[in-house]
């Protein structure tokens, strides 16, 4: 799989408006945005609303992603094209969801909502409507998502890839510095943890940087091994999802994992070890 | 720090004459301490931190319960030409130009931050290749205002 496989550039989307084959979605917490303007023919997705149980601390199941998809219109044999706000991370979140329950084609949008807005593309308010359909997705693939005792039990073995600011990873802020300061009740990161901001791995624009830099990145500057499996985790497994997407899609590592239950679980476990201040 | 010390860091700090677009003599409003949090709601607490997106203009500071407490707020408004500029992003960085946060710009041009305490690059990204860039100290319990001008 090479880059042009899963990432296309504003001008293959413009290209694509209207492409009956071409599903373009857009992936949003705050879906005003969404609400405001949105590249044509784009539908929405609420990342909270629409991907998460209502219920308990989980995204929705097979049958529930099957309800989504068949609702917004969305065949198992379109491509489907993801592109969001916060650099993506929302996007790429839904991304890997779309892995995760079988969907093959699915692209991601390089530089996402904000290198779109930057760039003065075209905006809309209308709302498409897309023909209901029949989706059917296969059971989540358990190769690409951690859950905690997976996580607990990889300390010390396997790469693991805080993606979380400085700040966070040290235990000096508990959230991303847009976002009050409360959640998970212990501040710090997982033992043996390397600390890889998300934002390392992205330009300015949102755009990913180029594919040796990454692999410098991670290689060299963070000393991650690549021949040993890697699980990703963030605060609540969006952004690293976004780092899962550089290391799984874009380099091509064979093993790598999101925990999306990520710090606001772990940070709340009873009895885990949690280191504080620098990697060690 | 005092509050006259906070209004002399900011505005002393304007690094915005380096950048394309910006326009250094406007850049900075200097801090204020508002006491707008005073009126937080408690009851509003829940969408403040469920997921981890920044919406547009960032997080209410009412939705942060009770008073402001140690909560290091950095918030303020880019404006072009006096009119709010409601298209563009506003990034905090570190030391180093290390990212820390990223909001999209509300439709009055609002931003905010929940920041640790401490010196920060404030930098606006906006259409037409317009940026902004400046210096804001962040403290525990109060609002550091930051006015920019595209």
């Amino acid at each position: 799989m090479s880059r042009s496989d899963v990432l296309v550039d504003a001008d293959w989307a413009e290209a694509h408006i209207g492409d009956p084959g071409v599903a373009i979605v857009e992936v949003d917490e705050d879906t005003s945005a969404y609400d405001k303007g949105h590249i044509p023919t784009a539908i929405k997705i609420d990342w909270k609303k629409d991907l998460q149980d209502p219920v308990r601390r989980d995204f929705v199941d097979k049958t529930g992603f099957e309800a989504l998809l068949s609702e917004r219109g969305i065949s198992n044999d379109d491509t489907v094209l993801l592109y969001g706000g916060n650099n993506n991370w929302f996007a790429a979140y839904a991304y890997w969801y779309f892995k995760l329950y079988g969907h093959d084609k699915v692209l991601l949008l390089d530089g996402g909502r904000k290198k779109w807005e930057l760039d003065s593309r075209e905006l809309t308010t209308d709302v498409p409507e897309r023909p209901r359909t029949s989706y059917t997705a296969t059971e989540q693939d358990a190769s690409l998502r951690a859950l905690r005792d997976e996580v607990v039990a990889a300390i010390g073995k396997r790469n693991l890839v805080d993606v979380r600011s400085p700040d966070e990873f040290t235990g000096r802020l508990l959230a991303p510095a847009h976002l009050p300061q409360e959640q998970a009740q212990r501040a710090g990161h997982i033992p043996t943890a390397r600390n890889v901001p998300w934002s390392k791995a992205a330009n300015e624009d949102g755009t990913f940087r180029a594919d040796d830099d990454l692999r410098s990145l991670y290689a060299d500057d963070a000393g991650l091994d690549f021949s040993r499996d890697t699980i990703a985790y963030c605060r609540i497994g969006e952004r690293s999802a976004h780092t899962w997407f550089v290391l799984h899609e874009l380099l091509g590592l064979p093993n790598v994992k999101n925990y999306d239950g990520s710090w606001t679980e772990y940070g709340s476990l009873v009895g885990v070890p949690i280191e504080l201040g620098e990697a060690r | 720090m005092s509050g006259a010390d906070k209004a002399s860091t900011v505005s002393g700090a304007n690094k915005a004459s380096t950048m394309s677009g910006a326009n250094p003599a406007s850049t900075v409003s200097g801090a204020n301490k508002a006491s707008t949090v005073s009126g937080a709601n408690p009851a509003s607490t829940a969408s403040a931190g469920d997921g981890c997106g920044a919406p547009a203009g960032g997080v209410s500071v009412t939705s942060v319960a009770g008073t402001l407490g140690d909560q290091a707020v950095v918030e303020g408004h880019v404006t072009r030409e006096g009119a709010p500029v409601s298209t563009g992003y506003a990034r905090l960085l570190g030391t180093g130009d290390e990212f820390v946060a990223e909001v999209p710009l509300g439709d009055d041009g609002g931003f905010r931050f929940f920041a640790a305490p401490g010196s920060w690059t404030l930098r606006v990204l906006a259409p037409q290749g317009l940026r902004a860039e400046q210096s804001v100290q962040a403290d525990n319990g109060q609002v550091t205002k930051v006015e920019v001008a595209l």
